[in-house]
């Protein structure tokens, strides 16, 4: 089963070297290839998901007895996010290939999407923490290369190129995280360092500042505050991206990694740990501040990314609340009617012609039925409408962890996000669905073809049912059991809905514009409280006004002053001894004389 | 009958007028001769030395030798320099020595 | 037998020299080194590489060459690398091929000659040898400022020779040894107080040919103004030497090391963070490039003070592997990356980033490579720059056990910020110049791709980047047969590790 698992890592470096290497000529049949490798590892993954835990892996550095290793270690964890990878995956496939019809770069697109799925199946089967390092930049740079896919606009140019920076400022707290783990732990194999911890040794703050420092890592991948100002920028990809990469599976990929990182050191050890609590409250904080910026969008995929943004908060929040199992089957169950709504949404960007203004749209359930249905189910697993519904099983599952650590500012945070999602999604499916069409683009609007509806009609379904148990049992990554029980958390769950829904349905049916536009409070949300800003000054008058000065210095200083002084002191000897050099014979001879008188006079008088 | 130091005194005399021909004249021929001077000088201190420094009753032919070779030289040397400014003459029509500054660094 | 390294380019620069067709000369002696380069990685520690014939005997002075250790190998591939694709990129100014292709054959041979060198003063000289005609064709072939970056590295690295000159001589006075072969030299033991002394000359000196802060301010106008072979060379090749000679003569003054960590540690710093900074506001794609270049020699000091901190070889195996990955990688990707500069200045005129922009959409196959090489040097995980920096950081923590941070490893930290330094400038750059809609000088009527013959060198470079990033083994296994059979005289060289 070994050689298997090697292959769902191979196939995608396989294809995509081959379409950039030999098919940039032929472009449908790079998508096609692109695609079939998506479908084969996606049936690799479910042969490998009922199989044994196992572990393999070669040297990759070899220095006497250290090494690194490439290793995959097949544990239930692993497999199950390989589902959530390489089913999404496989979806977004098959949507792109009528998404993409007409893109004239088609094969880049196609070959940067099997660079992610390398990258991402890296990330999820890695076995320690260098090798998950490695693929956690390569899907970086996967993502670099399809937000900027149409390079040629500058807008997405900037915009990869944020993503790029921020998540390498995240890194840089990820590798000094692991750096540390490294000289506590001696070892940077998921194995060894759960070995080592299982022998409960001391921890000291130490421990807590690497596990921060990795943490800092998770934030750049998920975009929590303050680090999540490149995900909304990231819409400029192409919609079935923003669907799987910014959707499902990457920024899932920093919750997937607290999760492995809190399983392996375990539960025990991490609690209590020095500023450990500061993971749940920037998850808190990220949620509340997305879901109320995500509520005066006007953008339909800046919605669906702020709404992510609000749910990898709630992610981080459950792994920060010590419940790593709520977080990620809040991952599993978020990427499938995550992917649901942007799928949806590039449907109906793609039938009004790249339209993407809501206030512009309008109608479209009677135009495309099938996507406003799809659509309407993803909502509602978003919002997590009770007792069917898969966000509905995760999200109680959160509301429990926050109760389960007593801790209750963040247990209403999450009530409180719980509601604005009802809200915002409900906005954005009455403007965008109902009521009567506000542009040509939208009258013009019609169904999607089989290639777009099909993966939306299957997604639609695991939207609704993987929350369930005997599913989430058999699929999900990290899971247990969900009891109804009626307390806290169900109440607060069906309140927030029911309020969200009703404001929405007061404020946003049937109307022609926004009613808060006006309002200075909705402003503030609607300018992401000037966050983008604020750090465009950073940067413009931080960064680049102390390069500024630096340089100056440097050319002032050492260039000028150090190295200039000696050149000119050197320079200036030279026209000392220049000056003696008079071409003047006399001037030489009465050079000469006293010369001699003075070898004369020490030779006879001194010595 | 002279005594030493007066041919010293002579010949320091001779030494002097011919270093400040040397480094005041500015005509390169009385520069020239001046330098003969200087020569003739050294000589002379040679022959003064060999005359008063008596070994069994000889005077000491060392120094009077080395007259010889003196001689012999700045008859070479007159000759290669002689010509040397005729030459030099003939490019820059001038002997003063304040314009050829050629050298000048 | 290694001297056919020396002797191949050596001979054909005189040929050119004597009327021989210029170009096709140089080509062939570049693949005959490529040849043997690739043919000794297979056999290299066999004894017939190795020739040591007396030149002087006191003091004893042998031409000594032959692959000391892994680490030479290393080196000696790079070199010969880059000399092929060097003699293969740029474009010589019509009638001055003999100058231009003569010159690249010296600096190979010089190069080549450095690194094969078991005997310290040939070490030195032919690493001079390399330098002259560098400078030549920086001042009477290149571009823009020649002239004044031609006096400024020549100085530069003029003071730089003395100074470490006087370092080797002072070496050699001090270990007592008769010969100014490595394998005696090594053997022989110094006092710790003069070992102080020789250690910061010998940081001084080769510093200086490193462009260490704050001796850096050569480096980006002599870079920028040089032809692009002679900047691949120098950046990519040349510059390692004293990198090279740092970690080659390290273990005889292990312990004078120790004195200067603090000091190393701040210029260190200054290169990665203030030399980054300065790479930042840079408005030209050259000397940003010359600046970056700059800047990464920072990590490979990096490994040499965490070296210094472990004390020896032994006490930090992670140290010179990674250091010795790294050089191999930034010569690589920075001599790509000049390369595919100057192919850039030629097809659009200008290297001024404000002039340039979506050139990705009449050159893909350019944007590719650049993008790969820009990638390598930010350290990108598959591509060879990331192996060397991941073993730099991780020796940087070799010591480390928990508790509080030494120096070295806030050292390590504060370097692990220069990684999105780089990041930020090498993204902008390629920002400014691939991406974006395009402008007048980029415009596709005007700029076509690269055709396949200039693709080779490029893909040369780019598949060694490949190669040794998705399996850094591939390198390692050289630098593994330091203890087996030393090359010249295997009865008294001692092992290099």
């Amino acid at each position: 089963m070994d050689s298997l698992a090697w292959l769902i890592l191979a196939c995608p470096l396989v294809t995509a070297a081959a379409i950039h290497l030999g098919l940039k000529k032929q472009q449908s049949l790079a998508a096609l290839v692109s695609t079939a490798s998506a479908a084969v590892t996606l049936i690799f993954a479910l042969i490998i998901l009922k199989v044994d835990e196992s572990r393999t892996a070669f040297d990759w550095v070899t220095i006497g007895k250290f090494k690194i290793e490439i290793g995959l270690q097949l544990d239930a964890f692993a497999k199950g996010m390989m589902i959530v990878v390489t089913g999404v995956g496989f979806l977004v496939h098959l949507f792109s290939l009528a998404y993409m019809k007409d893109d004239k770069a088609k094969a880049r697109y196609f070959c940067g999407l099997s660079l992610f799925m390398f990258s991402m199946t890296g990330i999820v089967l890695a076995s320690n923490f260098i090798m998950m390092f490695i693929f956690w930049e390569l899907v970086g740079l996967s993502s670099y290369l399809l937000i900027g896919h149409w390079y040629e606009k500058n807008s997405a140019a900037d915009a990869a190129k944020k993503a790029f920076l921020t998540n390498r400022i995240g890194d840089f707290g990820y590798m000094i995280g692991i750096l540390m783990l490294w000289g506590i732990a001696g070892s940077f194999t998921f194995d060894g360092i759960a070995a080592y911890f299982a022998g409960s040794p001391e921890t000291t703050w130490i421990l807590g500042a690497a596990v921060l420092c990795i943490f800092a890592g998770a934030m750049g991948k998920s975009a929590q505050a303050p680090l999540h100002v490149w995900l909304p920028d990231a819409m400029e990809g192409p919609t079935p991206v923003s669907a799987l990469i910014h959707a499902a599976t990457m920024v899932a990929a920093g919750v997937f990694m607290m999760a492995r990182l809190f399983t392996t050191i375990g539960i025990e050890t991490i609690d209590g740990l020095w500023g450990i609590e500061t993971i749940a409250w920037i998850g808190g904080i990220t949620s509340l501040l997305a879901a109320l910026m995500a509520t005066q969008q006007d953008d339909i995929k800046k919605i669906l990314a702020y709404s992510t943004l609000s749910q990898l908060g709630y992610m981080v929040m459950a792994v920060g609340l010590l419940d790593p199992e709520a977080g990620m089957f809040h991952l599993f169950t978020h990427a499938w009617f995550k992917a649901l709504l942007f799928l949806g949404s590039g449907a109906v960007i793609y039938a009004c012609h790249h339209e993407q203004n809501i206030w512009k749209m309008g109608g479209l359930k009677d135009k495309m039925p099938i996507t406003t249905l799809t659509f309407g189910i993803g909502t509602l697993a978003l919002c997590g409408f009770p007792f069917f519904t898969a966000g509905f099983f995760s999200k109680e599952q959160i509301f429990e962890a926050a109760l389960q650590a007593n801790n209750w500012p963040l247990f209403f945070i999450a009530a409180g996000v719980a509601c604005l999602t009802t809200f915002y999604m409900f906005r954005l499916f009455f403007v965008a669905f109902l009521g009567k069409h506000r542009s040509k683009n939208a009258d013009h609007a019609k169904e999607v073809g089989p290639l777009m509806f099909v993966p939306l009609i299957i997604l639609a379904v695991m939207a609704l049912v993987v929350g369930w148990n005997p599913i989430a049992r058999f699929l999900a990554p990290l899971h247990k059991d969900f009891h109804f029980h009626f307390g806290w958390a169900l109440g607060a769950s069906i309140l927030s809905l029911v309020i969200g829904f009703l404001l929405a349905w007061k404020l946003y049916l049937n109307t022609e514009e926004d009613p808060l536009a006006k309002n200075g409070i909705a402003k503030i949300f609607r300018n992401k409280f000037y966050i983008d800003e604020a750090y465009a000054k950073v940067v413009g008058y931080g960064q680049d006004f102390v390069a500024a000065v630096v340089h100056f210095i440097d050319e002032l200083v050492i260039g000028g002053l150090l190295v200039g002084g000696f050149s000119r002191a050197a320079g200036g000897i030279g026209r000392l001894f220049g000056r003696m050099q008079s071409g003047n014979l006399q001037g030489y001879a009465v050079l000469f004389g006293l010369g001699v008188i003075l070898v004369i006079y020490l030779t006879v008088f001194v010595s | 009958m002279a005594s030493l130091n007066d041919f010293l005194f002579i010949s320091g005399l001779l030494f002097a007028i011919g270093l400040a021909g040397v480094i005041i004249r500015r005509n390169i021929i009385v520069i020239f001769m001046s330098l003969e001077l200087m020569l003739a000088a050294a000589s002379l201190t040679l022959v003064a030395f060999s005359r008063f420094h008596v070994q069994n009753g000889l005077p000491d032919y060392n120094g009077q030798v080395f007259v010889f070779f003196i001689i012999t030289v700045a008859a070479a040397e007159v000759a290669v320099g002689l010509a040397i400014i005729v030459a030099l003459y003939r490019a820059r029509q001038t002997i003063n020595v304040e314009d050829l500054t050629s050298m000048r660094g | 037998m290694s001297i056919i390294f020396v002797l191949i380019p050596l001979l054909a620069a005189l040929a050119i020299f004597a009327g021989f067709k210029a170009r096709f000369t140089a080509l062939c002696a570049s693949t005959l080194t490529l040849f043997f380069g690739g043919g000794c990685l297979f056999c290299w520690d066999h004894p017939v590489w190795g020739i040591a014939p007396q030149i002087l005997s006191k003091p004893a002075i042998h031409l000594s060459l032959g692959f000391f250790d892994g680490m030479s190998v290393v080196m000696v591939l790079l070199s010969v690398i880059v000399l092929f694709t060097a003699t293969m990129s740029g474009k010589c100014p019509e009638g001055k091929e003999k100058l231009w292709y003569g010159s690249i054959m010296l600096i190979g041979a010089g190069a080549l000659g450095a690194f094969l060198s078991t005997d310290l003063f040939f070490f030195y000289a032919f690493h001079e040898l390399a330098l002259i005609p560098t400078f030549l064709m920086i001042g009477m072939l290149g571009s823009g400022e020649r002239k004044e970056a031609a006096w400024k590295i020549t100085i530069y690295l003029a003071f730089g020779s003395i100074i470490l000159l006087a370092g080797l001589i002072g070496l050699v006075g001090a270990s007592g040894s008769e010969s100014w072969l490595f394998s005696d030299l090594l053997a022989s033991s110094i006092d710790p107080a003069a070992q102080k002394w020789i250690a910061i000359l010998l940081i001084v000196g080769f510093g200086v040919l490193i462009s260490l802060f704050p001796f850096h301010s050569w480096a980006a106008p002599a870079y920028a103004a040089a032809p692009a072979p002679v900047a691949m060379l120098h950046a990519g090749v040349l510059k390692k030497f004293g990198l090279y000679g740092l970690f080659r003569l390290y273990p005889m003054v292990a312990e004078g090391m120790q004195a200067w960590l603090g000091l190393l540690i701040v210029l260190l710093l200054g290169n990665i963070l203030w030399v980054g900074f300065v790479t930042i506001n840079q408005k030209r794609l050259d000397y940003m490039l010359g600046n970056s270049s700059v800047m990464h020699m920072g990590y490979i000091f990096l490994a040499f003070a965490a070296l210094i901190s472990a004390g020896s070889l032994e006490a930090n195996p992670l140290a010179l592997p990674g250091a010795v990955i790294l050089m191999f990688a930034h010569g690589v990707s920075i001599a790509l990356l000049f390369m595919l500069t100057d192919t850039i200045r030629r097809k659009t005129g200008t290297v001024e980033l404000a002039e340039l922009g979506g050139l990705a959409k009449a050159a893909p196959r350019l944007a590719f490579l650049f993008g790969l090489a820009g990638m390598a040097s930010i350290g990108l995980p598959g591509l060879a720059n990331f192996s060397g920096e991941v073993l730099v950081f991780l020796s940087g923590f070799h010591e480390y056990k928990g508790g509080a941070l030494g120096c070295v490893q806030v050292a390590t930290v504060l370097a692990l910020w220069g990684v999105v330094i780089s990041a930020v400038y090498m993204l902008r750059a390629f920002r400014q110049t691939f991406q974006g809609p395009a402008v007048a000088a980029t415009h596709s009527d005007r700029v076509k791709d690269f055709g396949p013959f200039c693709q080779i060198p490029a893909a040369i470079l780019a598949l060694a980047l490949l190669v040794v990033g998705l399996y850094p083994n591939s390198l390692l296994n050289l630098l593994k047969g330091g203890d087996s059979t030393p090359s010249t005289e295997p009865a008294t060289e001692a092992p290099a590790e």
